[in-house]
């Protein structure tokens, strides 16, 4: 039967062949001249010259590319519990019998993430602003003039507040995910549940959680490896600032490849994002699987 | 069979698509076209053939006294700027050099001027992604930091003899050669108008009021004024150093002067003894950390452009303004017809205590220079072409050009600019860059990005308060043995 419907192998391969070669183009070959470049010292111009592994040793040495690193497993963090974790809250909240009007709330909610992220950078910019800001306005309002701060340019702040945005945007985004989730599981589930006495919290934590884990850990998987390249509004708020304070791995390696022309090291450091980041994200796949193992043995 | 047919149709005109839309490059040749490119910036072709409204050939009407040399050559010549049509609003140096371009492609029609033009911003990274792929345009603006590096990889053509040669040598201001040489060796034609990158903008009024007839020659007497202005409920001074080069550009480039004289300067330029860790720099870190610390800046000073800073003044909640040249023609453009226009007046940097190095110093000069691609010389012809543009885009077409209609200086000195057309703003501003004071070097039109990129970070935490001068001056000079 299905080898009658199948297409001839050179059928699949001619369909194949476009995305393929897109991908080899796009993906593949920038991998491999950037493994090649990052073993030249090329400061800019056609001159080149071979130092073997001499960037990487600086890399590992490279103070400001490792707080750059912690920066993103900042961001990676942070985004977990604020991305997920609270979409998961509103999804529960708008599937409550007790709201109304959930179309909108799913249109409203999603809307941040259609933004995109340089105008959300330039938005909480304005937000953070000293003088003009709502927060600091707001401060004054209540009294707590004190607590009026030039807020991107606290060190240890900064990081918290640049992630404030990510987190606002994206939200919504895993809210839909997460709804197409639960909408799939059987609504007769719930009522039973209902019907049993479970309570709201109880319902979220050993029915819904449950059923809907593989949706999440597709989320975490996303989530880590979206915040491991997270680049352009940092860019815009704090371009980095102040001093190296808000630098991330993709900031820091645009840096020193176009502003500091250095595309030889530049390159070495594309090449440590994209192993840190298969780290991190292989290391959050292992960590998943062993968890996700941890509940089946339960069951 | 039908289905087969249109499928392979279908695919057919999705390869077809794809490989246009890859192909990029491709700039529409009919008539007059500006066309957007995915990466923002515009490719603008001049077709020559088509221009009749400009009235092209000989006898043709131009805005300035383009020359109309013979010229061989017959093609395409590549022009790569950051003169946008945004930009020659209101900037002098980019409206004369947009002018005196259009007016050369008018009188060279059999040369075809394909232009890339972007905000400068993207221009500085552009170039240098180009300059690394050896793919550098016929003709393009040399910022004075690459000279050295591309000069020794041979991507610029050594233009000494081009110069000592041209119809124009006697009227040149040799002294703006400086950021182009390399090894006795000039590389380009400085391009645009000489603009101060350290002025103090500040309203006279106000400072009247506080007790200071003119703005304060000390910084000492500055500090004096914080607490009145502070009593008024606004900032003696406003400053953005949230990009982080502005406080190397508009501060401590002059500052640094002041401290360390033009010779230090120099010698770290040519690599000849002065190190970063010399006390008189590390004295001038020193003393823009405890300025920016004692209150008469804007709080937010670390956090907010010059751009977000300059609006401070605009708006009356500063008394004065540190900032550039491009500060000033945005703030002569925003101000015309009020008050606070009329009460503008501009002063030099005040002396640091215990600088004794240099007085009344402003960093200033030409950043840029129209540099030639080696290759070109490969054919006589088209070098003629690309020498030709040169020559007019920074002679006697342009500086009249900007010296009459902007009170603006450049490469090519003009004798007795009268400035009794101009309204006083305008004639300050004249007498402030080019009469009054004496210039400095602007650091980061020299040695490289990446020197300045480490120090301008480190300077931003030092003006937190999270880096000492010293850590600062060390980590610079690693830098600068690391890199130059």
């Amino acid at each position: 039967m299905l080898s009658s419907i199948r297409p001839k192998n050179r059928v699949i391969f001619a369909y194949l062949i476009l995305p393929i070669v897109l991908y080899v183009f796009a993906v593949f070959i920038p991998l491999v001249t950037a493994g090649f470049y990052s073993l030249f010292e090329w400061k800019g111009g056609p001159n080149k010259t071979f130092i073997g592994f001499e960037n990487y040793v600086t890399l590992m040495k490279d103070s400001v590319f490792w707080k750059s690193f912690s920066h993103n497993i900042y961001l990676v963090i942070a985004c977990i519990i604020g991305q997920i974790g609270l979409a998961f809250i509103f999804v529960l909240m708008i599937n409550s019998r007790l709201v109304k009007l959930k179309g909108i709330h799913r249109t409203f909610g999603f809307f941040p993430s259609t933004v995109s992220a340089v105008a959300i950078g330039f938005i909480w910019t304005m937000v953070f602003d000293y003088k003009r800001g709502i927060l600091n306005w707001f401060l004054d309002l209540i009294g707590k003039h004190d607590a009026i701060k030039v807020w991107l340019n606290e060190s240890g702040l900064v990081m918290l507040l640049i992630s404030l945005p990510l987190i606002w945007q994206f939200i919504g985004y895993y809210m839909v995910i997460i709804l197409s989730a639960i909408s799939s599981v059987d609504k007769e589930i719930f009522e039973v549940a209902e019907i049993d006495g479970a309570n709201g919290f109880q319902r979220a934590i050993y029915i819904v959680l449950p059923l809907i884990k593989n949706t999440l850990l597709v989320c975490v998987t996303l989530c880590v490896a979206g915040n491991m390249k997270a680049f352009d509004h940092i860019f815009v708020m704090t371009a980095g600032g102040p001093g190296n304070a808000s630098m991330v791995m993709a900031l820091y390696g645009y840096k020193i490849s176009f502003a500091q022309q250095n595309m030889g090291y530049g390159s070495a450091i594309s090449i440590g994002i994209f192993i840190t980041s298969l780290l991190v994200i292989g290391g959050s796949q292992l960590l998943v699987k062993l968890l996700s193992k941890d509940k089946g043995g339960d069951n | 069979m039908k289905k087969k047919f249109l499928s392979v149709l279908l695919a057919g005109v999705m390869v077809v698509a794809m490989l246009t839309g890859c192909g990029g490059k491709s700039p529409a040749s009919n008539g007059n076209t500006t066309a957007e490119t995915t990466d923002g910036t515009q490719t603008q072709t001049q077709d020559a053939a088509t221009a009749e409204n400009t009235g092209a050939g000989d006898g043709a009407a131009t805005k300035t006294d383009v020359a109309q040399t013979d010229l061989a050559y017959k093609g395409e010549l590549e022009l790569m700027h950051f003169s946008t049509s945004e930009e020659s609003e209101g900037n002098g140096g980019s409206d004369g050099f947009r002018t005196v371009l259009a007016d050369w492609q008018t009188v060279h029609p059999d040369v075809k001027l394909v232009e890339r033009v972007m905000a400068n911003d993207d221009y500085k990274t552009q170039i240098a992604t180009l300059a690394a792929a050896d793919d550098l345009p016929d003709v393009f603006l040399l910022q004075g930091m690459n000279t050295k590096a591309w000069a020794a990889q041979g991507l610029i053509l050594d233009m000494t003899d081009i110069i000592s040669k041209s119809p124009y040598a006697a009227q040149y201001d040799d002294s703006t050669y400086y950021p182009f040489t390399s090894e006795d060796k000039i590389y380009g034609l400085p391009a645009l108008t000489g603009g101060t990158c350290a002025v103090v903008l500040y309203d006279s009024a106000k400072w009247k009021e506080a007790g200071f007839d003119t703005f304060p020659e000390t910084w000492d007497d500055v500090l004096k004024a914080k607490d009145y202005f502070a009593d008024q409920g606004i900032d003696t001074i406003a400053f953005g150093n949230g990009s982080k080069w502005q406080i190397n550009s508009t501060f401590l480039a002059t500052i640094g002067d002041r401290f360390t004289g033009s010779d230090w300067t120099h010698s770290l330029i040519e690599k000849k003894g002065a190190a970063f860790t010399d006390q008189s720099f590390a004295d001038a870190l020193k003393f823009t950390k405890d300025i920016f610390a004692s209150g008469i800046f804007n709080a937010d000073f670390n956090a907010i452009s010059n751009e977000d800073a300059r609006e401070y003044y605009i708006s009356g909640d500063a008394a004065a303004y540190i900032g550039g040249n491009w500060d000033v023609s945005y703030i002569q453009a925003t101000l015309k017809d009020t008050d606070l226009y009329d009460t503008t007046k501009f002063a030099v940097l005040p002396q640091p205590a215990g600088a004794t190095a240099s007085y009344k110093t402003h960093a200033t000069g030409l950043g840029y220079a129209v540099a030639i691609n080696s290759d070109v010389a490969d054919d006589p012809d088209k070098l003629a072409a690309a020498v030709d543009f040169a020559y007019e885009a920074t002679g006697p077409a342009f500086a009249n050009y900007v010296a009459t209609k902007y009170a603006l200086g450049g490469l090519t000195k003009v004798e007795n600019v009268d400035l009794s057309g101009f309204d006083q703003f305008t004639q300050d501003f004249y007498n402030y860059q080019y009469v009054d004071n004496k210039p400095c070097e602007i650091y980061d039109s020299y040695i490289s990005s990446a020197v300045w990129d480490v120090l301008n970070t480190d300077l931003q935490s030092m003006l937190n308060g999270e880096l000492t001068p010293e850590k600062v001056v060390a980590n610079a000079q690693k830098a600068y043995e690391d890199n130059y």
